[in-house]
């Protein structure tokens, strides 16, 4: 892993803070992005992820807590600082009206880029879209794919180095999904700092370099997707299927010195070893405790485990 | 970027047109409405014939030439009496079939001569009906004064002239009753070519401006009749004007909602700082909407109802204010309530209130007192109706300029409004 450097980071978020009345929509939540990394947010529905890019992108002020962007405090110059990021809202924010041609080249000219740039800029977004064929056409009578790859254009007419992904990836079909996941990697080779909420696992597993955990507007932890997997204690989990009704590994002796529950429930029980041992050796200890195991399965640890293990709950829930 | 926001916006209305051909087929329907009422496209002129009853009690030979006046020459053109029994008549005016029923009573030329009795015509109106019984109403007005002015200067006579309505007297006597009227209307010829004394109808200043019409010098007898009844239509169209830009605004700015639903205001937020330019391209945008619909409504309403526009240059760059106004008060009310559902009634109920009390749907003089003196002056609704009115009736150039001004001034204050709003609605979470 590269040692953070603060100079290099696109964005850094600082301690941010904001609440509606009495809810604490983010609280303290503090991370950075830089020039080509893909930094994911990840966290159920209402977790804080939009509020966060609110204020990230200046739609909403912070109650406390620092935005900086290319290391400028962002209220200290926020036309500056949105010169520099575009921002892909989750919503399909687009003219249907329009064609997809004059969405882009609109926002391309709002975007401050003289008509001929925008122009030209567009013609080069459509064909890296794959919508030069459609591009005519008013945007009503695009497919739903079609309509976010339009919404992803209309923020990089300008070139952003720093890119705020709101879930853009939200009611698609796979294939429309693995297209634009496939443009977004091509962005961050090109260098552009991408900041990309989500509460799709495997998008956050497959596409980001670092990822953060958001629950409840707090971030519970951040790093690449093996040092979340290292904080359950090792690249395996064991999950065991029995009667844990009654059951208290707590009474058990020793287990909690050889193991970390991940997860308990009636008929399961994910467990994590503790310390670098033998899988072999593991098992046979598992298969030793004082109840009847039906069944054991070795997995991966995979970021549903982590959240499991962070908030007690599956984020798919 | 006005140019930009302005060419977008536009491509968009002009892709999506219904909305707003629904918002101006609501004028265009109402103006071809009057215009069919009030038989717009008739021969001759711009006003039909009004139709009436006429109930002759009397049988009498003065009742006679009265029946013969309203049923020939310019009465004729315009008045399409019927005559029949007073039931009858009573009936037609219930089923809403004529306009009024005019009676003369028994006695009507008897009494008349004789000076015994108060004379007296009963007119009775349609209430369904306003303007129509109103104009019969002036019109015998006109009959009674003339009625009056020959009992005054005749009086001494109408025992000599009694028995030749009556029929009695040969045409000897005829010819002497004549000379002797001749003689009579000799000394007085003075006084009557060019006459010395003309006839005003005069209301006090407030109403004058408001008059129906416009026409403050309107003459009572030979008058320009159709000019009245363009004028009356010029000021309802007027008046249907500033209620309707009203309502237009409010469609104009409902896509200010609807931006802010689909999100493209926010995205429009994360590039610029400036919320104004994008809601001053929004007030320009339906500016341009309501001038368009302006020019079909006054310019089709003025074809309708063959209305010469007196001041057109003063009248369009009031228009122009007025939308100024419109639109920059929608955009505040936007601000002010985001919720599209929600706005569209609170805005239907500030155009209608608006409206009112601005004197657009009638005339100021007619509402309650409080609000006449001192809610309606402070109206823009009021300053447009008011002037653009006062333009047409010829009442003077010159406070058009100073009410241009004042309705500008108040769009500009009313956009900065809405920005200061919008900000702070977004700072503190607005999500459309």
């Amino acid at each position: 892993m590269v040692p953070y450097n603060r100079s290099m980071s696109m964005l850094s978020v600082e301690r941010l803070t904001k609440s509606f009345g009495a809810i604490r929509a983010v609280e303290t939540v503090s991370f950075e992005v830089r020039p080509g990394e893909i930094y994911g947010l990840l966290g159920p529905n209402g977790a804080g992820k939009t509020t966060t890019i609110s204020m990230i992108s200046g739609l909403l002020k912070p109650d406390a807590g620092e935005v900086s962007v290319a290391g400028t405090p962002f209220w200290s110059d926020p036309q500056k600082a949105k010169r520099i990021m575009g921002v892909v809202p989750q919503e399909l924010a687009i003219y249907e009206e329009l064609t997809g041609r004059e969405n882009l080249e609109f926002w391309g000219r709002m975007a401050g880029l003289s008509a001929g740039d925008a122009r030209a800029r567009t013609a080069e977004l459509l064909a890296a879209l794959t919508l030069t064929d459609r591009a005519e056409d008013a945007v009503k009578t695009y497919s739903g794919g079609m309509k976010r790859r339009i919404n992803l254009g209309c923020a990089l007419l300008h070139h952003p180095q720093l890119l705020l992904l709101d879930e853009p990836t939200v009611g698609i079909d796979p294939q429309a999904r693995l297209n634009i996941l496939e443009f977004i990697r091509n962005l961050r080779a090109a260098g552009t700092a991408i900041l990309y909420t989500t509460h799709y696992l495997e998008e956050a597993e497959t596409l980001c370099q670092r990822i953060g955990i958001i629950d409840h507007g707090r971030l519970l932890a951040e790093g690449t997707l093996a040092e979340l997997q290292d904080r359950l204690g090792g690249d395996r989990l064991f999950a065991l299927e029995a009667d844990f009704k009654n059951a208290s590994p707590d009474t058990w002796a020793g287990f909690r010195e050889r193991f970390r529950v991940i997860q308990k429930s009636e008929k399961q029980l994910v467990v994590a070893a503790i310390g670098v041992r033998d899988p072999a050796d593991c098992l046979k200890e598992l298969l030793g405790l004082p109840v009847h195991v039906e069944n054991v399965t070795l997995k991966r640890p995979s970021l549903n485990d982590v959240f499991l293990q962070l908030t007690g709950r599956e984020l798919r829930e | 970027m006005l140019r930009i926001l302005l060419a977008k916006d536009l491509r968009r209305a002009w892709r999506n047109p219904l909305p707003w051909l629904i918002n101006l087929i609501v004028p265009l329907a109402m103006t071809a409405l009057l215009g069919l009422v009030f038989g717009g496209s008739s021969e001759g002129g711009a006003l039909g014939r009004i139709r009436f009853a006429v109930v002759d009690e009397d049988q009498s030979v003065l009742s006679d030439f009265l029946r013969g006046a309203v049923n020939q020459g310019q009465g004729a053109k315009y008045l399409d009496p019927v005559f029949m029994e007073r039931a009858d008549a009573l009936k037609l005016v219930n089923a809403n079939k004529i306009s009024a029923v005019l009676i003369i009573e028994t006695n009507f030329m008897r009494n008349y001569f004789t000076g015994r009795e108060p004379v007296s015509l009963e007119l009775i109106k349609n209430p369904a009906e306003a303007i129509n019984p109103a104009m019969l109403e002036e019109l015998l007005g006109a009959v009674v004064t003339a009625l009056n002015e020959v009992s005054r200067n005749f009086h001494s006579a109408f025992p000599d002239w009694q028995p030749v309505f009556e029929g009695k007297a040969d045409y000897h006597r005829v010819s002497i009753l004549i000379d002797q009227a001749g003689d009579k209307l000799k000394s007085v010829k003075q006084f009557i070519n060019p006459p010395l004394v003309g006839y005003e109808k005069e209301e006090p200043a407030d109403a004058t401006n408001n008059a129906v019409g416009g026409h403050p010098a309107a003459s009572s007898a030979g008058g320009n009749r159709q000019s009245d009844m363009t004028g009356l239509f010029s000021y309802l169209l007027l008046g249907m004007s500033g209620m309707f830009l009203l309502f237009l605004g409010q469609n104009g700015m409902t896509d200010l909602h609807r931006e802010l639903r689909k999100r493209t205001f926010e995205r429009y937020q994360t590039m610029h700082q400036q919320l104004w330019p994008f809601i001053l391209g929004k007030i320009v945008f339906a500016v341009v909407m309501l001038l368009i619909c302006s020019a079909v409504m006054l310019g089709g309403g003025g074809l309708v109802f063959q209305i010469h526009w007196q001041n057109p240059l003063a009248l369009a760059a009031l228009v122009a204010g007025y939308s100024c106004f419109v639109a920059a008060l929608f955009a505040v009310l936007v601000a002010l309530v985001p919720d599209e559902r929600r706005a569209g009634v609170l805005n239907n109920i500030a155009a209608m209130a608006l409206g009112l009390v601005g004197g657009c749907a009638f005339p100021p003089s007619q509402l309650p007192e409080f609000l006449r003196d001192h809610i309606t002056p402070l109206m823009p609704t009021y300053w447009f109706a008011n002037t653009a009115r006062n333009l047409q009736s010829g009442g003077g150039d010159g406070p058009w300029g100073f009410v241009l001004l004042k309705l500008v001034l108040c769009a500009v204050f009313l956009t900065v409004l809405a920005a200061w709003l919008f900000r702070r609605k977004f700072k503190t979470g607005l999500r459309g």
